[in-house]
């Protein structure tokens, strides 16, 4: 056991380190900043070589965003390409798609979403309604999807569809990739609860697909979307990132405003402090763990959805204590703890809501027996009658 | 960065296992709460097997080795309720660095020492001649005399001390004896990480084969759900004992926020643990021939030692708070 860089892990930090130096201020321009980073080798570092990634292990992707958050510098915009579009793509594109996209979508010359969910499919995603059907050399799409992250400033989204309603519904799933700017493809967005619009519905009407933007075979877009959704319960919760706020910033918050507090809330502030810092600590740590497992090759398993239900909560806890050190005055003021509480309830939804992640914990973590289900062994037509 | 056990911390824990679930077990932790019998496997079967005194130095006869191969065993012990602690095998290690002798008779079994805090009940005084506290910043050994009491967790060995003559052992001993509670509640963590994953596992157990309403009752999310976050919180203990054994070894400076957080973080966990698994097996949970009340007792007395939970819940937030003015 050892928290030490290895020699491999050092002279990677100190060049990644010396190109941020090189660089204190990111450009205005988002997906500007991204190409930066992705010509100095620093996006993408896991994806294989033939994928225009670095073929790096978890541990070097974990120490930029070490060094570009300590650095104070943005995230990446491209987020929801590189850490579920792009592996998708990898894992079951054609070579000819692997050509087109995935260098752009590491550079962020394309920004890529992830429609899956629908009005009547979140949780269970497998009830998907949008409809793709054969049309000549290609599929034609109508349908609904809603809370599409980056939908409005997307080129590209991985789209999840029913190709056969007539089996059960696991097994009717097809998978594309779809232009955005295509004929049919409406955005429109929804503003979250913390005033911002970063997600959308998105509406297809009768969008023309040419099948060789297919992603995998026809009938097979649940394995597909499997790939999708391992690779969102790591980006989410695996590995050591974090949710939400540095406990470390928190802690920092609560200092410079404990004092002015009444004695018997110091004594309440400290203990929430406390517990909120504890759990998040855990979780930090058990992402370790997880990294160092993923550094040895092991596969990214159902227990990394432990630290996405976690974090949240720790993150959550954690906020709140920030926005309620400051007083009454709270109501109204400090924006930035404000926005961050106004956003976290998303993330305990966003990628699989918290009862979802237990069931998924419970069921395949610990081999509790599944509940029963009432569309199983019935065609998707039957279970929506 | 390599955060995982090394092969050899593997082969330690099974090694540990092995003998510790053939000498302790729950059931003999109810005959010493029934019964009055000494805990098992008790000091002197500890000692010969090693493993308690692992931290004490090779040239004082002991192991020779770290506190998170220490905490390995602890882990191993915890899971069946053995007793006495490794806790204060662990505590004395430090607080006798420099004193060849006594740390010889500690790890030879001459000593059966137990460590005084200013909060009684102590921890293994039943059993333990020679005892270790501060005074006045001072470290003082001395003879006691022992009064038990109506135990909650018979396997905790709590009494009362009144010290004899003592002698001063070391002036300004209060790093010391800071680094040694830390030492201490890094094991007590341990401890208590073993109990609660062997709870975790009774649980998940009993939820497969319990069936009501024509299905297992692990299948039901009010139960599925407990566990799991009883599955979450006994692995972030995980993470943060392994944390704060490490630190004991190989980075001091984050001691103290690791064995606070771990001492808190085990306090609630086990607690969690008891309680979940109660309920999970029902009306069975609660009777005196299930092992889960055995549990149960562990966390409802663990809580109290080496300072509270909410104390160390304090402390966390005073360590965190203090790193960030700086
Ligand atoms: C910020 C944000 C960003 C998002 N980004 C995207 C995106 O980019 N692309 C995309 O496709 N989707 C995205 N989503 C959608 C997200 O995946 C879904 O909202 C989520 O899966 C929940 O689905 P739902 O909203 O339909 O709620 P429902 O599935 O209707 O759930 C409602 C409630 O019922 C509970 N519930 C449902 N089923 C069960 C069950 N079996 N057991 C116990 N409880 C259950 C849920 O936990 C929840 O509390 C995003 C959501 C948010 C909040």
């Amino acid at each position: 056991m050892d928290f030490d860089d290895t020699p491999d892990e050092a002279a990677w930090r100190a060049e990644v380190r010396s190109f941020l130096d090189r660089h204190p201020s990111a450009p205005e321009q988002p997906r500007a900043w991204q190409a930066i980073l992705y010509d100095a080798g620093f996006v993408g570092v896991t994806w294989p070589v033939e994928a225009g990634g670095r073929g790096g292990t978890p541990m070097q992707q974990a120490i930029v965003d070490q060094e570009t958050a300590r650095h104070g510098l943005p995230p990446l915009i491209n987020l929801i390409g590189i850490g579920m579009c792009g592996p998708t793509v990898i894992v079951h594109g054609s070579d000819s798609q692997k050509q087109r996209y995935l260098k752009r979508l590491l550079r962020a010359d394309d920004l890529w979403c992830q429609l899956f969910s629908e009005p009547s499919a979140g949780s269970d995603l497998a009830a998907l309604r949008t409809r793709a059907v054969r049309d000549g050399d290609g599929w034609r799409i109508s349908g609904q999807k809603v809370w599409t992250t980056l939908a409005h400033l997307a080129d590209f989204g991985i789209l999840l569809t029913r190709t056969d309603p007539d089996v059960p519904k696991h097994r009717g799933l097809t998978m594309f990739v779809v232009d955005m700017k295509a004929p049919g493809v409406t955005v429109r967005p929804l503003r979250q609860m913390n005033g911002d619009a970063h997600f959308n519905e998105v509406f297809f009407d009768d969008v023309r697909i040419p099948d060789e933007e297919r992603l995998g075979d026809v009938g097979d877009g649940w394995r597909v979307a499997l790939t999708t959704l391992m690779s969102e319960r790591l980006s989410l919760g695996g590995g050591g990132t974090s949710i939400g706020p540095k406990p470390e910033a928190v802690a920092r918050h609560v200092a410079a405003h404990i004092g002015a507090l009444p004695e018997d809330r110091q004594v309440l502030a400290r203990q929430e402090l406390g517990r909120g810092y504890v759990a998040a600590l855990g979780a930090r740590y058990t992402g370790y763990r997880q990294l160092s497992k993923l550094s040895r090759g092991e596969l990214p398993g159902p227990e990394a959805s432990a630290g996405k239900l976690s974090g949240t909560r720790s993150a959550r806890d954690l906020t709140d204590l920030a926005v309620r050190v400051l007083g009454p005055d709270a109501a109204t003021a400090d924006a930035a703890w404000q926005d961050m509480q106004a956003l976290l309830p998303g993330m305990a939804i966003a990628g699989g809501s918290d009862q979802v992640l237990r069931n998924i914990i419970g069921e395949r973590v610990l081999g509790l027996p599944a509940e029963p289900r009432a569309d199983k062994g019935v065609t998707f037509r039957e279970s929506i009658r | 960065m390599n955060f995982d056990l090394d092969q050899e911390h593997l082969d330690l824990a099974d090694g540990a296992r092995d003998f510790l679930s053939a000498s302790a077990s729950p059931a003999a932790a109810r005959s010493a709460l029934d019964e009055g019998a000494g805990v098992r496997p008790g000091r002197a079967e500890l000692i010969k097997s090693g493993y308690a005194t692992i931290t004490i130095p090779e040239s004082a006869g002991g192991g020779g080795g770290t506190v998170l191969q220490l905490a390995v065993v602890a882990e191993q012990a915890g899971r069946v309720l053995a007793g006495p602690s490794l806790v204060n095998f662990a505590r004395a290690a430090v607080l006798l660095e420099n004193d060849p002798d006594r740390l010889a008779g500690l790890a030879d079994g001459s000593l059966a020492v137990a460590v005084i805090d200013d909060h009684d009940p102590v921890l293994d005084a039943i059993g333990a001649d020679t005892f270790l506290t501060l005074r006045d910043g001072t470290l003082v050994c001395g003879p006691g005399r022992v009064t038990a009491r109506r135990p909650v967790d018979a396997t905790r060995g709590l009494g009362d001390v009144t010290l004899g003559e003592t002698t001063d052992l070391v002036r300004d001993a209060r790093p010391r004896w800071a680094k040694a509670e830390r030492v201490g509640r890094t094991i007590l963590a341990a401890e208590g990480l073993g109990a609660a994953s062997r709870l975790l596992g009774m649980g998940v157990g009993y939820a497969k084969e319990r069936h009501t309403f024509g299905r297992p009752i692990g299948s039901y999310q009010a139960v599925k759900h407990m566990l799991v976050d009883v599955y979450v919180a006994v692995e972030q203990l995980r993470s943060l004992v392994w944390w704060a054994a490490w630190a004991a070894d190989r980075a001091p400076g984050e001691l103290p926020l690791a064995a606070a957080a771990a001492k808190a973080a085990a306090a609630t966990t086990l607690e969690l643990a008891a309680e979940t698994v109660i309920q999970v097996h029902g009306g069975i949970g609660y009777t005196w021939e299930h092992d889960a009340h055995l549990y149960w007792r562990r966390a409802k007395t663990d809580r109290f030692l080496l300072g509270d939970d909410v104390a160390a819940f304090d402390e966390v937030a005073r360590l965190a708070m203090g790193e960030a003015a700086r």
